[in-house]
């Protein structure tokens, strides 16, 4: 009796899902496979011509869509290292005796709640608007310039902004792993006289690296998917310096109206994704220690 | 204990159904509503299709400006017709996405506003004959879109863009050449005053301006077929080379418009802190939020000898033909009533602000830089805009942006600039 309901209860919350990943995800990708070998515009009234593997022979000699990756490689990289060094940092400092923790990690958790396009508006106005008038005031016009401007410090600024927003959330995810850690391990560690470093090297790393695992991998994923910041602070400029590879494919697709090469690239993009966060899980899963 | 569980289930399963129920409500809604975003719910107009008559009929169009109006305009035709007529808003950034993904999916909408021309032309499946509407014959010659000798799209006006200026800082007769505008903007700038203002958003930065070296070319349509083929380039055409002579003076003597918006270019003219815009008459509504104290005229960029201000069709309206024939019998009959009920004639004119295009239509009163667009069109001195008519589609955002924005930022000349354009061409055109 007890197995049957079980199974009851597992189908009642797994089924719809299934249902709404299945149709919302699984189908459309599958489609969106044979839409990658044909050429046409995304109208259903208009012609599609088989392609064959053309659409993907011709990424290669893309120098914009190969510049694309290059800045959502770097974006990711810098944006990844950041977040989480800060992330993990905050948790640290809020997992302490500190008196204003509470309210410290209220504060730090803020910006998550704001959606990226808003974040992307306000930040907008300050790398342009505010910095100018600040290095207008100060004098100190080499740091403060309009940063959006320049294509090295745009990137820089949607690394800011990124970071702004996630490092918050990874925080989360980093001071529950802090707040396994049992106290025993802990103090055991102390009488053996381990220091701050070794502490923090030795015992509290290894013990939290199933949150480097999944901090890893959120903050890699949507590094590499970023979007929506991409589209309010910079929309890609200038001169294509922050053009990541969702905004590629978007304007691909519904500014150039190439349906079936911009599918192609989103394949391409996806296995990519797909095959560094699998590689990054595995690694990191294999230093996860069993208590 | 059994009977227990069962009914917890079926309360748990009741209620999670009922949740999504309403979850599926609230999107619509929220869809219907909202002015951006790329979801697309079920729509409405797929049900009215079944139905034997048409209650309601829905317009999206991509004339931001004129939607509170429409709105008006729509609770008009409510009162007198008894049709329901809802107007989806647009933020005009990706209307045309908005509207392919939803032509695309069936749920299009009645009504909606195109580009004449390669707009149209990618969308021509979806374009239902409109030739039997009565004023079709006094629209203005060569203003109504035309595919396979059949009339698809109806004009909503004409719009002109040049160099609006103060009059009371810039002498427009002392202002025709090339080299008398260079000074100007000099001059402008000795005197603590922003001779000229493009701004960051692409078609005000380089789309409008880029507009009239082409439209000076003799055949502004063969031209754009030999520059994505290689056989001209702009570095070897003399209107170019005229224009990127003036851009590099802009870059030179001007604020940098990739930190102008729309907003600060408008305002800074409106208050004097600019002594001349590129703009159209559409820019006019946005000087109503000041007390603009100078009079304003709008004169040819004069690049090469231009004597004409750009003038054209900017939007039609077109009906769609994939919604059932009682629905496209409504949208023509609402654009019947909107070109010829005095209701409709009064919007035209006095709300949206238009310049009629079809016979019968009087406009008594028209905004300065409206007047000037009459005026050179009265004289004929207006040119096309290839623009819209022949570059390749989304070439303006996609590619000729970028270029724009690294001419803006660096140090390169004039002719880097139009080898680049030439080049952004050629891979625009050939992508297609």
């Amino acid at each position: 009796m007890n197995r049957k309901s079980d199974r009851a209860w597992y189908a009642l919350f797994v089924l719809p899902l299934i249902f709404v990943f299945t149709t919302v995800v699984i189908i459309p990708f599958l489609i969106g496979i044979g839409y990658s070998f044909v050429s046409w515009d995304g109208l259903p009234l208009n012609e599609k011509v088989f392609v064959g593997m053309n659409n993907y022979i011709r990424l290669f000699s893309d120098k914009r869509f190969l510049s694309s990756i290059t800045h959502t490689l770097l974006f990711t990289v810098l944006a990844v290292v950041i977040i989480n060094v800060l992330g993990l940092t905050f948790a640290l400092i809020v997992t302490s005796q500190l008196k204003t923790r509470n309210i410290a990690r209220t504060m730090l958790f803020m910006p998550y709640l704001i959606g990226g396009l808003i974040l992307g508006f306000i930040w907008r106005f300050i790398f342009t608007d505010v910095f100018k008038a600040v290095g207008e005031a100060t004098g100190w016009t080499k740091v403060f310039f309009s940063w959006l401007l320049n294509g090295d410090y745009a990137l820089i600024a949607l690394v800011i902004v990124m970071t702004w927003q996630m490092a918050g959330y990874i925080m989360i995810i980093y001071i529950t792993g802090i707040q396994a850690i049992p106290d025993d391990v802990v103090e055991a560690a102390k009488v053996d006289g381990a220091g701050f470093w070794p502490m923090l090297l030795r015992v509290k790393f290894p013990l939290i690296m199933p949150s480097f695992t999944i901090s890893l991998f959120m903050t890699l994923s949507n590094s590499f998917k970023i979007y929506d910041v991409n589209v309010s602070l910079t929309q890609g400029g200038p001169n294509n310096a922050t053009e990541m590879l969702a905004m590629n494919i978007y304007n691909e697709i519904f500014s150039l109206n190439n349906y079936g090469y911009g599918q192609a690239k989103a394949i391409v993009f996806f296995i990519a994704v797909a095959f560094i966060t699998l590689i990054q899980v595995s690694l990191t899963k294999k230093k996860e220690v069993v208590m | 204990m059994r009977m227990k569980k069962m009914f917890r289930i079926l309360l748990t399963s009741a209620f999670i159904t009922a949740l999504m129920l309403t979850g599926c409500g609230k999107t619509t809604d929220v869809d219907k509503t909202e002015t951006s975003g790329t979801t697309s719910g079920t729509k409405e107009t797929t049900q009215t299709s079944s139905e034997p008559a048409v209650t309601k009929i829905v317009i999206f169009q991509s004339k931001v400006e004129i939607v509170d109006q429409l709105k008006a305009l729509a609770a008009e035709y409510q009162k007198e017709k008894g049709i329901e007529v809802e107007v989806w808003e647009t933020t005009g950034d990706d209307y045309l996405q908005q509207l392919k993904i939803r032509l695309g999916n069936n749920q299009g909408p009645t009504l909606f506003s195109l580009a004449p021309g390669s707009e149209s032309e990618d969308l021509k499946a979806y374009l239902a004959d409109l030739s039997d509407l009565s004023f079709v014959s006094g629209i203005a010659e060569n203003m109504a879109d035309e595919k396979d000798g059949k009339v698809v799209g109806i004009p909503y006006t004409v719009e002109g863009f040049g160099v609006v200026y103060n009059k009371n800082l810039i002498d427009a007769s002392k202002v025709t050449t090339a080299d008398e505008f260079i000074s100007m903007l000099k001059e402008q700038q000795g005197a603590g005053v922003n001779g000229f203002s493009l701004s960051q958003e692409s078609y005000f930065l380089i789309g409008h301006i880029l507009n009239t070296p082409f439209a000076l070319q003799e055949d502004p349509k063969t031209f754009v077929e030999q520059l994505i083929v290689g056989e001209v380039t702009m570095q070897e055409t003399e209107e170019f080379i005229e224009f990127a002579k003036v851009m590099e003076a802009v870059r030179e003597y001007t604020n940098n418009p990739l930190e102008v918006t729309y907003d600060k270019e408008t305002g800074d003219f409106a208050t004097g802190k600019s002594a001349s815009i590129h703009q159209g008459n559409w820019a006019y509504g946005m000087f109503a939020d000041y007390d603009v104290d100078f009079e304003m005229a709008m004169m040819p960029l004069p690049i090469s000898g231009n004597d004409s201000l750009a003038v054209s069709v900017p939007a039609g309206w077109y009906v769609n033909s994939q919604v059932s024939e009682a629905e496209i019998q409504a949208g023509k009959d609402f654009l019947e009533w909107l070109y010829t009920s005095e209701t409709g004639k009064r919007y035209i004119t006095e709300e949206f602000g238009f310049i009629p295009v079809v016979e019968g239509i009087e406009s008594s009163e028209l905004d300065p830089l409206s007047q000037a667009v009459n005026e050179f069109t009265a004289a004929g001195k207006t040119i096309p805009w290839p623009m819209n008519s022949y570059w390749p589609a989304g070439i303006v955002d996609v590619y000729l942006v970028p270029v724009a924005q690294e001419f803006f930022t660096t140090e390169m000349t004039g002719e880097e600039f139009l080898v680049k354009l030439t080049e952004a061409f050629v891979q625009a055109g050939q992508n297609q």
